[in-house]
């Protein structure tokens, strides 16, 4: 049990007494009255003490209640003022002529006939008058009496008596020694090794400080770093760009059909002005045409260079893909992105106009189908997702498609992401003549079901205390 | 993507096999289970793939892959008296009609659905909401060939399907719940698509709605396929995919005469394919025989021309087969992809990450260091969070949205400070302080450029707070900066400084003004930092892509 320096003095002199008053203690050690009570307080917290509070009420006379004692009471004096009788109109001149008949009347003193106040004769000291004598002894409607009539006023007064309980006893027999005992250390204290011949003291470790909250980053932010390094540790080049787009590579370079309803204003967001066609636009046309030199059909009908110039928000970072391939067609390419995306979708739990898409790309001679799976596998392993099983799948630009699919306890196999081999109309425009692995997977999803959450809206508008209360390590031993 | 429902009883009378085993095998042909009822089962199937938008084509597909019956399905048109005409004059309105007769059916109600079914989700996907294509089915004994396909006035009347007296074209167009949806196809044009029997009985008003006189029912045996539209290869996918699911449901396909032109067409085209080339992209190792195989599962016809090529039939409802790997694929799903062994490849490269993500990753790092949380607005906001609330001009820069969803989100956010004080909005009942930033995409000027900015709130945020946190965040940086009085409105006048770096403003920093404390309905005092970063990472201020 850990106790200050006062507590155990006080205990000490307690032992000695048994019982005492907080003056008397207070004088013995030198401490005000009060501080010996606040000791005692904690001693009796940890029950080596008790402290008892004594409440005293105490009567005395007012200042008009004293006069009164000396003079009379206004009855009395109004009594005195007069002989057997009086006309009531001759008292009225006595300045107690109001409040003294009445009580006269009231304790039988006098009767009124006829205008008249006649004495009974007999006019014995009434309650009131001898409780004012002795107002310690008055009976209580007497005192009450009194206190409403301003001549006497009660007064409260607390005491304290502090005695040593058979616990305390103990601990004093036991042994309490009065080393002075230090809190925090001073710079002083430990430059001049005064700490050593210090007694430090020993502070009570079941209470929980206050919370403090450090900095930090974002927890969604933390997933997304999370799956940049696994691709990076992978061997993948980082992409980033604009995420303002022309149709043309967001759409048209990625063999969309120019009729495809997703590329139009209800799913796709528009903005005003156009976007440049660039170099080897015309091979794109080809292919959607009639499938340029390859062995494709192409969509058919008429490619309208006007629609690819269109300027949209980018629907996803595969418009950074390709132009990262056309830039670079030889082999080999890694590459990946993370970043924002838009479709024009009303806003609910599961659905915004923004989120994160997360891409790679593998470009080099040979690499097949069953790569694409190898490498749909490792990043997903990576991520925690250790069973995965892949679906036939359909995208505009792959050819062949795969969703991949996790298991996940309690809900089972989840659909996440997509994936395939770039078709060769969206790769032979740009002179690119290996097979280009890619897939895409929706970070927010990911990052609702690791996170547990059922909003997508509290990724973005966050409650700050959900931030504060994500560790930055999960799943660590408790 | 349309969702199909496959009534069981029909759909295990057409495959032979029970719905348990149909059920397992339906996500492995490409399709997503959107609910199993008590008595069907609602899949979604890719778009590409219209042929499996009906009972029939799925039940030919499962058929096939579950070995029940392999190889392609022979469709035989016979040839009929049946002719068509079409106006020139629809040249520039709706130019193309493909038809064709179905005889000998026996249609019970789930038939019907299907058939109705199909239609739909041609609509929806080939059709593109019936502009593209629209389709129209008639029961072909209620009129009498010739028919013509012309443009007819407005004013030209019959009776609608649903409805029990005779509607002018205008009045089918306004009161007509098909008119109201699908009017805004033709409306601008000077006449009406019309097809007309040779008594002039009205068969469709395409692409809005057939005539009540050829409703197909339960007692129709014979029907006449009409296929309208602007492009005339959807016309004729849309076209084969109806009769070969009709021909699957148990009926004979007739041709008619399209001014001139026999059809359909239902044979197959053919094509060569290559076994090393399907080999090599799948990473496999079949043999031709295997492939051969595999391909008939999927419903082709195949044949082995040598031990390195293949010869391939593709059903006339193989509308996705544009390329050899389309086929390829169908190679990958016939084998089942959980045959195919997951295999890394050797290929050596070296991670690298961008430059400005790097950076970025940096600057969170200085700010999480002075204590500060970080969080992750939209991107997409409003002038009246963006400049209103903040006292600010609105930015001439800024990229708005051509067709906003909600006025929520109006354009791309120019600034980042405005959406932190949005947030501590949202927090403001939570633990003081509050200290927040975010650092990420900006776009002004159709440019994708970063922003940083950091917001303190709590009973003695300040100036001094902004200054003192704003000094040490550049110095982190690793820049030096000289201050100038800001006169930015969105901060209190006099407690604002511009952050000037190599003679340019890239930042400002102050105290909040009360005026947009009280818009933000914040009650407590904030200090404010907003600083681009595109105009620091010198050399990668502009994106590649």
């Amino acid at each position: 049990m850990q106790l200050t320096l006062n507590e155990k003095r006080l205990l000490l002199e307690l032992a000695q007494v048994g019982t005492t008053t907080p003056e008397e203690m207070g004088t013995k050690l030198d401490r005000p009255a009060e501080s010996i009570i606040q000791y005692g307080g904690l001693l009796s917290q940890k029950g080596l003490a008790e402290v008892v509070r004594h409440v005293n009420k105490a009567i005395s006379l007012t200042q008009e209640g004293a006069q009164y004692l000396t003079e009379g009471l206004p009855e009395r004096q109004l009594y005195n003022s007069f002989g057997n009788s009086a006309s009531i109109a001759e008292l009225n001149s006595h300045p107690y002529a109001k409040i003294g008949l009445g009580w006269m009347k009231r304790l039988g003193w006098v009767r009124i006939e006829a205008g008249m106040v006649i004495k009974n004769g007999h006019a014995a000291p009434s309650p009131l008058e001898i409780g004012l004598a002795d107002p310690k002894s008055a009976p209580a409607e007497v005192t009450k009496e009194l206190i409403k009539r301003g001549l006497a006023t009660e007064e409260e007064t607390v005491r304290y008596t502090i005695s040593i309980t058979d616990a305390g006893k103990k601990l004093v027999a036991y042994g309490l020694s009065l080393t002075e005992e230090t809190g925090t250390l001073s710079a002083d204290q430990i430059s001049s090794g005064a700490w050593k011949t210090l007694t430090l003291r020993r502070y009570d470790i079941t209470k929980h400080p206050r919370p403090i909250w450090p900095g930090k980053k974002h927890p969604y932010q933390r997933m997304i770093d999370e799956m940049r390094r696994i691709l990076l540790d992978m061997g993948f080049t980082e992409l980033y760009g604009s995420i303002v787009q022309g149709a043309f590579w967001n759409f048209d370079a990625l063999f969309q059909p120019q009729d495809h309803p997703a590329r139009e204003m209800q799913d796709t967001f528009h903005l005003s002005g156009k976007q440049e066609l660039p170099e080897g636009w015309e091979r794109v046309r080809d292919m959607h045409e009639s499938g340029g030199d390859t062995t494709s059909t192409g969509w058919g009908g008429r490619w309208d260079p006007e629609k690819a110039k269109a300027t949209v928000l980018r629907t996803h970072t595969t418009s950074l893909s390709i132009q990262h391939l056309a830039a670079h067609p030889s082999p080999p390419v890694k590459a990946f992105c993370v970043g924002r995306v838009y479709r024009r979708e009303a806003i609910d739990p599961t659905h915004l106009p923004e989120f994160e898409q997360l891409e790679g790309i593998v470009m080099d001679t040979n690499v097949n189908f069953r790569n694409l799976l190898g490498y749909l596998k490792e990043f997903y392993g990576r991520m925690g997702f250790e069973s995965v099983r892949f679906r036939p799948g359909y995208f505009p630009y792959t050819e062949p498609s795969v969703e991949p699919e996790v298991y996940i306890e309690d809900l089972g196999w989840v659909e996440l992401g997509g994936a395939g081999i770039f078709r060769e109309e969206v790769t032979a425009p740009w002179g690119i003549t290996c097979p280009v692995l890619a897939w895409g997977l929706g970070v927010s999803r990911v990052a609702m079901l690791r996170m547990g959450l059922s909003d997508l809206r509290d990724l973005y508008q966050s409650d700050i205390d959900w931030i504060r209360n994500m560790p930055v390590i999960e799943g660590g031993r408790s | 993507m349309p969702v199909i429902s496959l009534p069981y009883r029909y759909l295990e009378r057409l495959c032979g096999i029970d719905r348990k085993t149909i059920i397992e095998h339906l996500p492995m042909i490409g399709s997503d289970i959107e609910r199993i009822l008590d008595e069907q089962v609602d899949v979604e199937f890719f778009p590409s793939r219209v042929d499996l938008y009906s009972t029939e084509g799925v039940a030919r597909a499962m058929r096939g892959f579950l070995g029940l019956e392999i190889g392609e399905e022979v469709y035989s048109v016979t040839p009929s008296s049946i002719t068509f005409s079409i106006d020139p004059n629809l040249t520039d309105i709706r130019p193309y009609l493909a038809s064709a007769v179905i005889r000998g059916l026996t249609l019970d109600n789930e038939a019907i659905i299907s058939l109705m079914g199909v239609q739909e989700a041609l609509h929806w996907v080939v059709g593109r909401g019936r502009a593209k294509v629209a389709i129209g089915v008639h029961d072909l004994d209620k009129v009498t060939p010739p028919f013509r396909y012309y443009g007819a006035p407005l004013s030209r009347s019959f009776v609608p399907l649903d409805f029990d007296r005779e509607m002018t074209l205008a009045e089918i167009m306004h009161e007509h719940p098909k008119g109201r949806d699908y009017s805004h196809i033709v409306k601008d044009k000077p006449l009406m698509p019309l097809i007309e029997d040779a008594h002039g009985n009205v068969l469709s008003f395409p692409p809005i709605i057939n005539g009540e006189l050829t409703r197909v029912t339960e007692a129709s045996k014979n029907l006449l396929l009409d296929v309208t539209g602007t492009d005339q290869r959807a016309v004729m996918t849309a076209l084969m995919v109806l009769c070969t699911s009709l021909i699957t449901a148990g009926g004979r396909c007739e041709s008619v005469a399209v001014q001139g032109t026999v059809m359909p067409d239902l044979s197959p085209t053919l094509r060569t394919i290559d076994i090393t080339s399907c080999n090599r992209l799948l990473g496999t190792s079949f043999s031709a025989d295997e492939i051969v195989h595999i391909l008939k599962k999927m419903r082709y016809g195949a044949e082995k021309t040598d031990e390195k090529t293949i010869s391939v039939r593709i059903p006339c409802y193989r509308a996705d087969i544009m390329h050899e790997w389309d086929i390829f694929e169908d190679v990958a799903i016939g084998a089942g992809f959980s045959t195919l062994n997951a295999e890394l490849p050797a290929t050596f490269t070296i991670g690298c990450e961008h430059p400005i993500v790097a950076r970025l990753a940096a600057v969170r790092e200085i700010c999480c260091g002075l204590g500060y949380l970080e969080v992750m607005p939209f991107t997409l906001s409003n002038e009246d969070v963006m400049y209103t609330r903040m006292q600010r001009a609105p930015d001439l820069r800024a990229l708005h949205v051509l067709h906003p969803i909600s006025e929520e989100q109006t354009l791309v956010r120019t600034d980042l400070l405005p959406l932190l004080l949005d947030l501590l909005r949202i927090n403001k009942r939570r633990e003081l302080p509050q200290r927040i930033f975010h650092a990420g995409d900006v776009v002004y000027s159709g440019k994708t450029c970063q922003k940083l900015a950091l917001a303190s709130t709590h009973p003695g945020a300040d100036f001094t707070e902004s200054y003192a946190t704003a000094d040490a965040l550049i110095r982190e940086l690793g820049v030096s900066y000289t201050q100038k009085e800001s006169n930015d409105p969105a901060f209190i006048p006099g407690r604002a400084v511009d952050i000037i770096i190599g003679g340019e403003k890239i930042g400002t920093f102050g105290e909040i003004h009360p005026q947009v404390l009280n818009m933000f309905d914040i009650d407590q005092p904030v200090a404010g930092i907003e600083l681009d970063l595109s105009l620091l990472f010198s050399g990668e201020r502009e994106t590649k892509y």
